[in-house]
């Protein structure tokens, strides 16, 4: 069950009216909201409903033990515990197919041939997402930064909260458990907002994103050698700003459906591409998961406490595991040693030139757009060699063959958007918020209306559903 | 040298003071000022049941069907946190049905095509019958012209080309 599809609407308006009706009743309304997460989760596959219960169960089980326990070295103890039992569940569905065909690849090559346990795993949808929600909690409760969760239908509806759970953004237990003490208030602002950013995220998934896919980037990725470098300089452009509007799209509709139930995410992207360094994109983009691996993976590995060589070292590795976390693939491995190495090289070069001019701004956002954009080559492509591919491409003189005047303002409108003002639906949300309620419902009927008008038939997964 | 001696009627008078005065006199020296009108007039008592008004600046009476409406209709006490969040939620539930209403009468063609995709069941085929009725009723009215209005100039301006391009391939 897709957020832009019809049947989410009527879910979510049966859900929305329920859990209203309980406004009286936190606990009932949270079990209800758990039950709707589950049968949310269930369109998909029933089965891996299961696997939800049983990692909350083990995530909750594990934290009250590090909570009731006084020694620290026990606490120690459980506290790994429960990160390798979620490394685990994760391992085993994503990355156990990947990990044993390269061990035989690499057996193979030694000459030591064997039959290897493969099996078809199927990859339950979110589970890089919940799993990385479950260690968080374990480790901050470990830190103390959060208490244990009241209780197990609180840990459950942290990791099971259908608006987040099958793409993010990664909502830590200190951001929502304390909002799960009690009935949330809502407010016109945080219902504006909600439903502008439910319209605005319709709109960038359903109308850019779904046609530089269809019409652009999906053809050219599938077969660069057919076409010459404008396309492929178009569609590496077009794949750039079909990521952002896929993922944000996601994004905005989670935190504004969350917003219309009474509940606060934070917020999982800041205009990316006007970034002037590839440290600053990573604080643009895909916000909750850039700061989760900074506070669980780069600080604990040392981050930049022990010199500059640690540092880039810690932020290689923080960036290579970053790139596994998007999928088995060594694609996506390469991807993250892109982002890593020109981290470390951007460090390397505020060491040695402190205190003397760097980059213009304007020169930094545009050198850093293209690196991310090569990035995203090796993120999109299926193999290295369709990666290649695309690079050989770009110096082919050949005639257009697929972009048209309305995919080229799709790019230009998709990346301008990022100068829009800095919170503008926030800003907008402010304004509206006065209507009454008619204005505001035939607003919204009509921006809704505008997207389904616009929008081809049917609608495609989101990008990072897959991860 | 004596002041009261006789002075010398040739002598120059080294600053004479009988001169007229180029300058204009300074500040401290300046005449004070003629009152051009006559002073304010005392201030009337105040109106004693509204302190802070002037009774000049004031009808005299209150028009009585608002006095009676006042009275009538006395203004409700400010709402508390609690009944401030159930307008904000009344507010939202309508603006949900409202947006909803209005794409059920301008967005009808999409219910149609939802229905259309479902597998065959008793559902699917009970929603499809009626959204099919639905939305020929609703095109009778010209309720479906917005929306094909705005899907035909998207589809022009999709379909452009650059000159001397040939034709899009079909979508993958």
């Amino acid at each position: 069950m897709l957020f832009p599809t019809l049947a989410f609407g009527v879910f979510f308006l049966f859900v929305y009216f329920t859990a209203w009706s309980l406004d009286r009743e936190n606990g009932r309304r949270k079990i209800f909201l758990l039950l709707a997460s589950w049968f949310f989760y269930a369109q998909w596959d029933w089965r891996f409903v299961g696997l939800l219960i049983a990692s909350a169960v083990l995530n909750w089980g594990v934290a009250a033990l590090i909570a009731s326990s006084d020694s620290p070295g026990r606490r120690k103890w459980l506290v790994a515990l429960g990160v390798a039992l979620n490394l685990i569940i994760l391992g085993f569905f994503k990355y156990y197919g990947f990990f044993v065909e390269q061990a035989v690849e690499l057996l193979n090559q030694f000459g030591w041939e064997r039959d290897a346990p493969l099996l078809q795993i199927v990859l339950p949808i979110g589970i890089s997402f919940f799993t990385f929600q479950g260690i968080s909690y374990v480790v901050d409760v470990h830190r103390g930064k959060t208490p244990p969760a009241r209780s197990l239908v609180d840990v459950m509806l942290l990791m099971s909260f259908f608006p987040h759970l099958v793409a993010g953004p990664i909502v830590r237990a200190s951001d929502l458990l304390p909002q799960f003490d009690r009935v949330p208030r809502l407010t016109r602002e945080m219902a504006a907002l909600g439903l502008l950013l439910i319209a605005w995220g319709l709109f960038k998934k359903t109308v850019i994103a779904s046609e530089l896919a269809v019409r652009l980037v999906d053809p050219v990725f599938f077969d660069p050698s057919a076409y010459g470098a404008l396309d492929i300089a178009a569609a590496t452009y077009g794949y750039a700003v079909q990521i952002y509007c896929d993922f944000s799209a996601y994004s905005d509709m989670a935190i504004g459906l969350a917003a219309l139930l009474g509940y606060s995410f934070p917020r999982n992207f800041d205009q990316p591409y006007r970034a002037g360094s590839m440290q600053q994109f990573w604080r643009r983009w895909h916000i909750s998961l850039s700061s989760w691996l900074r506070d669980y993976l780069y600080v604990p590995l040392g981050g930049g406490r022990k010199g500059l060589v640690s540092s880039c070292i810690n932020i290689m590795i923080t960036m290579l595991l970053g790139g596994l976390w998007h999928g088995a693939a060594w694609t996506f491995i390469a991807w993250g040693a892109l982002h890593g190495a020109v981290q470390a090289v951007e460090r390397v070069w505020r060491h040695f030139r402190e205190g003397k001019a760097g980059l213009p701004h304007w020169l930094g956002v545009i050198v850093t757009f293209h690196i991310v954009c090569l990035g995203w080559i090796l993120f999109r492509a299926e193999s290295f060699d369709l990666a290649m591919q695309m690079l050989e491409g770009l110096t082919r003189m050949a005639p257009i063959m697929v972009l048209t005047p309305f995919l080229l303002a799709l790019i230009i409108g998709g990346i301008a958007m990022h100068w829009l003002p800095p919170r503008a639906v926030e800003g907008l949300a402010v304004r509206v918020k006065e209507a009454p309620a008619i204005t505001m419902g035939v607003l919204v009927g009509i921006m809704i209306l505008l997207v389904e008008a616009m929008r081809p038939e049917g609608v495609a997964p989101f990008i990072y559903f897959q991860f | 040298m004596d002041p009261n001696e006789p002075k010398d009627p040739d002598e120059p008078a080294p600053f004479p003071a009988g001169a007229h005065d180029p300058f204009p006199p300074r500040g401290a020296e300046l005449a004070p000022e003629v009152p051009t009108s006559a002073p304010d007039p005392e201030p009337d008592d105040r109106n004693d049941w509204i302190q802070s008004a002037d009774a000049h600046d004031l009808p005299t009476r209150e028009p009585r069907l608002k006095t009676l409406g006042r009275y009538a209709f006395p203004p409700e006490p400010p709402l508390d946190e609690e009944g401030e969040a159930a307008r904000d939620r009344r507010w939202t539930s309508r603006t949900v049905i409202f947006a909803t209403l209005f794409l059920l009468v301008f967005n009808s063609v999409s219910i149609q095509s939802w229905a259309r995709q479902q597998e065959p069941g008793w559902i699917t085929a009970t929603v499809q019958q009626l959204s099919d009725v639905w939305t020929a009723q609703i095109s009778q009215l010209g309720a479906d012209q917005p929306r094909e209005g705005v899907r035909e100039a998207y589809e022009t301006a999709r379909d452009q080309r650059f000159p001397g391009q040939p034709d899009a391939p079909p979508p993958t």
